[in-house]
């Protein structure tokens, strides 16, 4: 038996017709993603002969562009709710995790953790959930909410949500026997009338990255998605998380930190920068600088001069994470708004490489061996070409050089990352 | 004889009766797969999945599913391609954005073969487990529960059907014309939409209603596109009373399918022709348009049903030969199928 050596872990981020914005436009993405299920099994059958860990759905309870103008010249209006899409793919995938972003905000804990428990039964021990709390206000108007929760509140809720939902699954959360949950949030009386999870539980998985986000992670993630540009950045967030472990009584392998990663890839580097450029050439102007806009969360970025700079921005109660990470990227490299909204546009803040097969391999390699990070979220530019080519180009690479699998170790999600079977109540 | 109408059937699977005894850990998907594919074999309307909440006054769970109703209709969409998948939902373990969105992504992903069942009796531990440990009165339950429907009706019609472009070339995915906001503000909820999925195949997906007591006949007559009575029919909803408040409401005679529960029973191999009058009766004197019948589940008794009880309806030309369409709406008969 050959020696283990550290393993990166790969998620399939799926999203729409593509992570670029223009994905939909391109003459080789599949424009009707979002209304076809064949085409997303495809995708999960290709992302699990690759070995990728897991899949990935992301989530919000309201269409994402309140403008219906911008709305209308990208694909991301409509989709599959995810975990009615993750269920179906649960049939016909057997050995892949299946990933879903789902809010705190305007869900119960009880109907989630029983749902998501479903998802686990379905797909043999393959579910996870990626806790979010909500941040925007389109969410906001289909929830009978009059305005955002400040910061703080939304997190508190976070915390008490996800200690219920975990107690659940643990099966100690009984009301019959014990006393229950009765909560500054939520009320639980009984336990799930479902059977225990067939890997103890579902992988629990986070993506906040602000100081509240970071905590809640350290108490209670499985695994963490981040958004880092630079490899310090990259590396300051994964020291600083799994510098909060022992305050947790866990260890700094209890979890795993995947950054995002937008890979761009072909034979050759001019074939790679050429296609990324096909891409950036069918973003519209008012629809880049809206993307912008919303992660900076103001409405009004329009009224600057489109080549002129970011103009000083107040605090927001938004994303603050992912702003400071837009503002320290255009003042670095002396941006202007149309250049700032293009470069985030295609990869929304994430870390976009492109070139050669072994050039995307080394870049993964130098943040996974430096210590900034234990696996990637791969955010293809659109569906089903650019997962095709990183599955097709990219993983063999990777495995050629020892960092990932060639074959499941596992049939369930925590085989997958490495961990025994859940028993993560005594944290919380 | 081919004429005439032709009965609907449905099956409910794990009726809350519980006529199977329970065991520790019910059906696997596989054997659920199994069932639904044969009952598509059948070529009945649709199968019902019930989505219980906890115990019902015991202390341990009662369920004879690990699974959840919606989650399951999604896994057994992809292994189906014709019968119509029906999953229970309560109005109170659900934000109506949140189910509407999860029935309209079931009814894409099934081609148009989705439909949400409401019951219109609430489980009085459910709200003890949604931080509602007060519970709602019947009344507010009631009006909770129409103004709930409303809404997920309303956010199934936000896109019209031809709202998507797809026009890759002119930079426009939808035209912003054809999408609607709900912005309903009622004495529970408060919802702008639109809804972040399209269209459903089949125009909505199949709204069934159950449990109605007399002041909910009013909401089934305006709402519901099935409605499932019990046998013998109870105090309260009568089919013929049904029909006529839906009439009163400008719907057509035929726009809501009602269908009476019915329990087989153990004799169903034995005396399959017995099973069929009980059947034949109801229907030819117009009580309903058809049946859902509860089955545990097992392959046993449903191949009883359909190897014996469904042959003997066929000679008495009850049954219709095929599919007409591909949606559950054109199984059923219901305007905005694709009856071929």
């Amino acid at each position: 038996m050959t020696a283990h050596r550290r393993q990166m872990k790969l998620g399939a981020f799926l999203w729409a017709t593509g992570h670029h914005i223009a994905a939909w436009r391109h003459p080789k993405a599949h424009v009707t993603a979002g209304v076809d299920i064949e085409h997303y099994i495809q995708l999960a059958r290709t992302a699990e002969a690759a070995k990728f860990d897991m899949i990935f759905c992301e989530d919000a309870a309201g269409v994402r562009e309140a403008d219906i103008n911008i709305a209308s010249q990208t694909s991301r209006s409509i989709g599959f709710e995810p975990i009615s899409l993750l269920s179906a793919l649960a049939a016909q995938t057997s050995r892949i995790g299946l990933v879903s972003t789902a809010s705190t905000s305007y869900t119960e804990p009880y109907g989630l953790a029983r749902t998501f428990l479903s998802l686990d039964h379905l797909s043999g021990g393959r579910a996870g959930w990626n806790l979010v709390t909500s941040a925007s206000h389109i969410e906001a108007a289909n929830f009978g909410a009059t305005g955002l929760r400040p910061h703080a509140d939304r997190y508190e809720r976070a915390r008490e949500f996800a200690a219920v939902v975990t107690a659940l699954w643990q099966g100690k959360l009984d009301g019959v026997s014990g006393p229950g949950h009765d909560g500054r949030s939520f009320s639980v009386r009984d336990p799930l009338d479902l059977p225990r999870s067939p890997q103890g539980a579902p992988v629990m998985v986070q993506a906040g990255a602000s100081d509240e986000g970071r905590d809640l992670a350290a108490r209670t993630a499985d695994v963490v998605f981040t958004a880092a540009q630079t490899f310090e950045e990259a590396k300051a967030f994964y020291d600083d998380l799994k510098g909060r472990l022992a305050t947790y009584g866990r260890e700094p392998n209890d979890i795993k930190i995947m950054p995002g990663v937008a890979p761009v890839v072909a034979a050759t580097e001019a074939e790679a920068t050429a296609k990324y450029e096909e891409l950036q050439e069918l973003i519209p102007d008012d629809v880049g600088v809206a993307l912008l806009s919303s992660y900076l969360s103001i409405s009004d970025l329009w009224r600057y001069p489109i080549d002129g700079p970011l103009p000083e921005l107040p605090a927001s109660e938004g994303m603050q994470s992912r702003q400071a990470l837009v503002i320290e990227q255009s003042r670095r490299d002396n941006l202007s708004i149309r250049q700032l909204a293009r470069h985030f546009a295609g990869a929304r803040g994430h870390w976009r490489v492109v070139g050669t097969p072994a050039q995307i391999a080394d870049e993964l390699e130098a943040r996974f061996e430096g210590g900034a990070a234990d696996g990637f979220n791969v955010m293809p530019s659109y569906f089903p070409g650019e997962l095709d080519a990183f599955a097709v180009l990219v993983v063999p690479e990777l495995q050629r050089r020892g960092l990932f699998r060639t074959d499941y170790e596992g049939s369930t999600l925590r085989d997958h990352l490495g961990y025994e079977t859940a028993d993560v109540s005594s944290r919380l | 004889m081919a004429s005439g109408a032709k009965m609907h059937l449905a099956v409910s699977l794990f009726p809350e009766s519980a006529l199977s005894p329970p065991s520790d850990a019910g059906p696997d998907f596989t054997l659920l797969a199994r069932f639904v594919q044969k009952a598509e074999t059948a070529g009945l309307d649709m199968v019902l999945l019930a989505d219980s909440a906890p115990a019902a006054g015991g202390d341990a769970p009662n369920r004879q599913v690990p699974f959840e109703a919606t989650t399951l209709l999604a896994a057994l969409a992809t292994i189906t391609s014709r019968i119509g998948l029906v999953a229970a939902a309560s109005t109170v373990a659900h934000q109506p954005y949140n189910l509407a969105r999860r029935f309209a992504s079931l009814d894409v992903i099934s081609h148009g073969r989705a439909g949400w069942h409401a019951s219109m009796v609430p489980d009085p531990r459910e709200a003890t487990n949604f931080s509602r440990p007060e519970g709602f009165s019947r009344d507010d339950f009631r009006r909770r529960a129409e103004e709930f429907i409303g809404i997920v009706r309303g956010l199934w019609r936000g896109w019209d059907a031809d709202a998507l472009l797809f026009d890759q070339r002119g930079g426009r995915f939808f035209d912003p014309e054809k999408m609607h906001l709900l912005d309903h503000k009622g004495e529970f909820f408060s919802v702008r939409g639109p809804l972040n999925v399209a269209r459903s195949p089949q125009d909505m997906p199949v709204l069934v209603m159950s449990g109605l007591s007399e002041p909910d006949m009013e909401i089934a007559a305006r709402f519901a596109d099935v409605i499932l009575l019990d046998e013998p029919s109870i105090a309260g909803a009568k089919p013929d009373d049904l029909k006529r408040h839906a009439l009163a409401f400008g719907r057509s005679p035929g726009a809501t399918k009602v269908l009476m529960t019915v329990a087989p029973g153990a004799d169903m191999a034995a005396r399959p022709d017995l099973i069929a009058d009980r059947l034949e009766e109801p229907f030819r004197s117009k009580s309903c348009d058809g049946f859902n019948i509860l089955m545990p589940p097992a392959l046993s008794v449903l191949d009883d049903f359909v190897d014996l009880v469904l042959p003997e309806l066929r000679r008495r030309g009850l049954l219709r030969s095929d599919y007409p369409g591909a949606t559950l709406r054109s199984h059923l008969g219901l305007a905005g199928g694709d009856e071929r």
